[in-house]
């Protein structure tokens, strides 16, 4: 025992925080400096020079890149769907499977069973489901005699943003009613009980009973769906890959567009920095929120 | 609503009869739409492995739904050898294999040190972490690419599994910071006081006593990198280093036309995280919510 | 090893040393396409590197085959670390070719062109663009590939038609009578764009003419000043909204051409590779060929280049394996391996190939001057809005005009 228990205990800290710290530095948050970095060059992934741009490659993609506008427009809505429906249908779900019903066990294994499949399987999937002359969608159409709904889902630049969407709800859904589930069970049933006694419908104790006692978990989903949302690119890269004519073109494809295709890294970045910085005004708010919580239990 | 009012509460008073429950008109109403969305939500499930069992021409003559008149193996067969399967599995397989213990492992030791040492800015380093598990990687692919690049990793096995590690850090750094934090001190004061380093504590205590926890993110994780996408697809360029979710992909670039093989190689993708997942169920609920709720 | 269990250790010595110097020190790679569905273009690399390997004992060339996107970024990879191959496959045209030749990964070929007299027995139309990049002579053909009409001769018949169209007039004629007759004229796949943009290449190329054309992608003509650039647009969108097998912009081209085979459309503006499909999935009888008529007189079609990388320690090898390649015993061994048609004029054609394929030798033989497709002649970023700009003007949402306007805006915002 010649080390000083003091020095000892800091190289412990060190061998046990050490890989962890030293592999998430290098390969997660040094990008993500080198992104803010990278949105002020031009560089075209091969030269040696990295040149210092300035404000350019911002100022092109705010006033003269035609497609970025509608990449943000897209994950806007994209974002706004996403908060909206698979949540909204995951607590339905996750209100009707918390019931004491036949077959709930499987029942919840069968709606979450699309959130373990990997989202680019989902989008050849539905790729396929969205074929225009042999796929699932217009081959029940015409069965049913609705020609006339008939439709180039992916191809129509009107539908097709929603059409991925449909596919992203369905896989979504199952994370959103996991999450309510477990929300469920912290509900208290001795309170539940009580307002019956006290004749309370189901509504109402559903309104004045559970859903105050969600509101913890409520939050949790949409901050998670939210953040999720800004995540899709797989399903979209796998469906339509942005198109047709960029029409689904998403900010964080975009800018995987502009650096690893175009070879634009410059503009990639600039683009990248703006979805960092709208995920980080959502997120920052949330983290301080979930200290409080913590603190404050 | 209200009309339903009387038999609720009364099935509450005799809660200890199932079978009065069971006649509930509320519950059947709800087992039954709840069955019937669920239909609808395997339904595409049936519709891709019947179509992978079609020929191109009976795909393109029969119905959706109809099932294949003669089962047609051969798309399994020909689409594993032109999809080069066995090459996109193994790989799959090694890095997957690799990545999960080994980023468990790691997550495990950082969270010990974070939540049961006494470290200088250890709120600060635990603050930048928990940043991380918001922050979606999808933003950063060039500069993942490019630093991936800078040592000379493009196209290597740890080229892809060092960012999957770091990814994957956060999250369970954050799940195990969490348990960690309420395991009782006695537990580990008195193997402290026999003189115990706090490896031995971690390795001897707390490892084993976090086993169920390490058991469900072990399983999230299988998933999640065994579906990886994004980021193989900007580090992984060539394709005797392809995982399935980029074979898949190039599946469909090349032989979108072929839709009997198609889908087989759909199902041959989805078919390993499904058995994982039907087999660990349980845990991946219980992964989610010691996550998410009650973190 | 084997020698070393059969001889004892020292000689196994010997002979290991022997053996190691000459492998370690001469290894050339060659860097190309992976054609993992075409069997007889991998039998043509697995002899080209049997007799390269033949003709230079000790020396290993390593071929190593990559998909389109991966090709292009190892490449790019390569550009900036100091690992690389000697040669590399890319297309030519300043697009694509042109890029990496900026960018210092390509060799002056001029000494080599001299030393093996490659001109001399090169088909002419194939060495376009050796000399577009600037100094010096850059690339040299791997193969050159062709863009024409199919169209399906049972359809043609059905609808009262007996001629191939010969002028852009007659080919609009030949549409609406299909129209008529309930057939859709051409099918495209729009997820893949590059599929819907070949009409449009050729349809500038008409209304155009080939010098303004060349101008109009050499981006050193005004878009919104040349009148026939918005006429292309127009063009664009009454064959889009008339005349394709609809819905076309949700289907790739693969998709378009199981279609085309199910003769669910007349015609498909496709490259010679389609004739080895038809073979497969059709009946080849059935269908017939014609140059899309743009009254240019050029051929729509591109070469593809090998290479030599500037940084390659082995340049004079990497030259040798280019000259086997080219030469006329190995194209005459190999022929139709690489490509319908050789690169070397020397070549003969003969044995039983198939009417068509015949018709494609007098295509090639007719042409002498090439005009590629706009997404080789264009900068990357430029193809992007390109393509994007023909699915809108394809799909409806944007006018011809403002469809004219917004190449202008997104080049000069460009360069």
């Amino acid at each position: 025992m010649q080390v000083k228990p003091l020095q000892d205990s800091r190289f412990q800290a060190f061998v046990l925080l050490g890989p962890a710290l030293v592999v998430y530095l290098v390969f997660a948050v040094y990008p993500m400096v080198d992104v803010f970095v990278l949105s002020f060059q031009r560089w075209n992934g091969l030269d040696p020079e990295r040149a210092f741009a300035g404000l350019s490659n911002y100022k092109y993609i705010f006033t003269n890149d035609p497609v970025f506008w509608v990449a943000f427009r897209n994950t806007v809505i994209w974002t706004v769907l996403s908060v909206i429906f698979p949540p909204a249908a995951g607590l339905l779900l996750a209100i009707g499977l918390n019931q004491k019903i036949f077959g709930r066990g499987t029942l919840r294994a069968l709606y979450y069973l699309p959130v373990i499949i990997a989202p680019i399987a989902v989008a050849t999937m539905w790729r396929w489901m969205y074929d225009p002359f042999f796929g699932l969608f217009n081959q029940m159409l015409a069965a049913f005699g609705l020609q006339g709904l008939i439709q180039d889902w992916l191809g129509d630049r009107n539908i097709a943003l929603y059409s991925i969407f449909v596919a992203y709800f369905w896989q979504q859904v199952g994370f959103s009613m996991v999450l309510f589930l477990a929300g469920l069970q912290g509900v208290s049933q001795t309170l539940v009980e009580a307002a019956r006694i006290d004749g309370a419908g189901r509504f109402q104790v559903f309104r004045y009973v559970t859903l105050p006692a969600l509101r913890v978990t409520t939050t949790i989903v949409l901050v998670l769906s939210l953040i999720n949302s800004l995540k899709a690119f797989d399903i979209v890269y796998g469906m339509t890959g942005g198109g047709p004519a960029q029409s689904t073109q998403m900010l964080a494809l975009w800018a995987f567009t502009q650096s690893m295709q175009i070879f634009d890294f410059g503009r990639g970045g600039a683009i990248s920095v703006v979805l960092l910085v709208i995920t980080i005004a959502i997120v920052v708010p949330y983290l301080r929120w979930m200290q409080r919580r913590d603190t404050g239990e | 609503m209200s009309t339903t009012t009387a038999p609720a509460s009364a099935t509450v008073a005799d809660a200890g009869y199932g079978s009065a429950r069971r006649r509930d008109p509320v519950l059947i109403g709800l087992w039954i739409s709840l069955v019937l969305v669920a239909v609808v939500w395997i339904a595409p499930f049936v519709f891709i492995v019947f179509t992978s069992l079609k020929t191109t021409g009976d795909v393109m003559t029969t119905g959706a739904f109809t099932p294949p008149a003669t089962v047609h193996y051969q798309n399994y067969e020909n689409a594993w050898a032109r999809g080069d399967f066995s090459t996109t599995f193994t790989n799959s397989v090694i890095i997957t294999f690799i990545k999960v213990p080994l980023g468990l492992f790691i997550s495990a030791m950082a969270a010990y040190a974070l939540a049961r040492m006494r470290i200088i800015w250890g709120k600060l380093i635990l603050l930048i972490i928990l940043f991380g598990t918001m922050i979606p990687f999808q933003v950063m692919l060039a500069p993942i690419f490019t630093v991936v690049n800078s040592f000379g990793l493009i196209d290597t096995y740890p080229g892809i599994i060092l960012p999957y590690l770091a990814f994957g850090v956060p999250y369970q750094v954050f799940i195990l910071h969490g348990f960690f934090s309420v395991i009782p001190r006695e537990l580990s004061e008195a193997a402290r006081i026999d003189g115990a380093s706090d490896i031995t504590i971690f390795r001897r205590i707390f490892l084993p006593a976090s086993i169920p926890v390490l058991a469900a993110l072990l399983i999230l994780d299988f998933v999640n990198t065994w579906n990886e996408f994004a980021m193989a697809l900007v580090i992984l360029q060539d394709a005797g280093m392809w995982t399935l979710p980029l074979g898949l992909m190039s599946f469909q670039g090349q032989f979108s036309n072929d839709y009997g093989q198609l889908n087989a190689a759909i199902v041959m993708t989805v078919l390993p995280a499904t058995i994982v997942y039907l087999i660990f169920q349980r845990y991946f609920v219980s992964g989610l919510m010691s996550g998410a709720v009650k973190g | 090893m084997r020698l070393s269990t059969a001889k004892g250790g020292l000689l196994a010595g010997a002979a290991a040393l022997m053996l190691a110097v000459p492998a370690s020190a001469q290894e050339i790679s060659l860097w190309t396409l992976s054609f993992s569905d075409v069997q007889r273009i991998n039998d043509g690399f697995a002899k080209l590197e049997q007799q390269f390997e033949a003709e230079h004992p000790g020396v290993d060339l390593k071929i190593v085959r990559r998909g389109t996107d991966e090709h292009k970024t190892a490449l790019r990879v390569a550009t900036g670390a100091e690992r690389g191959p000697d040669v590399y496959f890319m297309w030519a045209g300043l697009g694509l070719g042109g890029e990496f030749v900026k960018a210092g990964l390509s060799q002056d070929l001029t000494p080599y062109y001299e030393k093996y007299d490659w001109a001399d027995v090169l088909v002419g139309s194939s060495m376009g663009f050796v000399e577009q990049f600037g100094e010096g002579m850059h690339g040299a053909p791997y193969t050159f590939k062709g863009e024409v009409v199919y169209y399906n001769k049972k359809l043609f018949e059905q609808a009262g038609i007996d001629e191939e169209p010969q002028t852009y007039e007659e080919l609009v004629e030949t549409a609406k009578k299909l129209k008529d007759a309930g057939i859709p004229a051409f099918t495209f796949g729009g997820t893949v764009n590059w599929h819907v943009m070949r009409l449009m290449d050729v349809l500038l190329e008409t209304t155009c003419g080939a010098e303004k054309h060349d101008a109009l992608i050499g981006m050193e003509l005004d878009w919104t000043e040349e009148p026939c650039a918005t006429k292309a647009f127009e063009e664009m969108k009454m064959w889009a909204t008339e005349y394709f097998l609809a819905p076309f912009m949700g289907i790739d081209n693969a998709q378009s051409t199981s279609l085309f085979f199910a003769d669910r459309a007349a015609m498909m503006l496709e490259g010679n590779w389609l004739v080895d499909q038809i073979k497969e999935g059709a009946d080849l009888s059935n269908f017939g060929i014609f140059p899309f008529p743009t009254g240019t007189g050029r051929l729509y079609g591109f070469a593809e280049y090998h290479y030599i990388n500037a940084k390659s320690e082995h340049k004079d090898l990497a030259a040798e394996l280019i000259d086997l390649y080219l030469s006329e015993d190995f194209q005459q061994e190999t022929l139709g391996a690489f490509a319908t048609t050789s690169v070397n004029k020397n070549v003969e054609y003969v044995g039983d190939i198939s009417d068509m394929e015949r018709e494609w030798l007098d295509v090639f033989a007719n042409h002498t001057e090439l005009f590629v497709n706009g997404d080789q002649g264009f900068p990357l970023d430029v193809t992007t809005e390109y393509f994007r700009v023909i699915n809108e003007v394809a799909s409806g949402n944007l006018e011809p005009a403002a469809a004219a306007q917004a190449m202008q805006t997104f080049i000069e915002s460009n360069t």
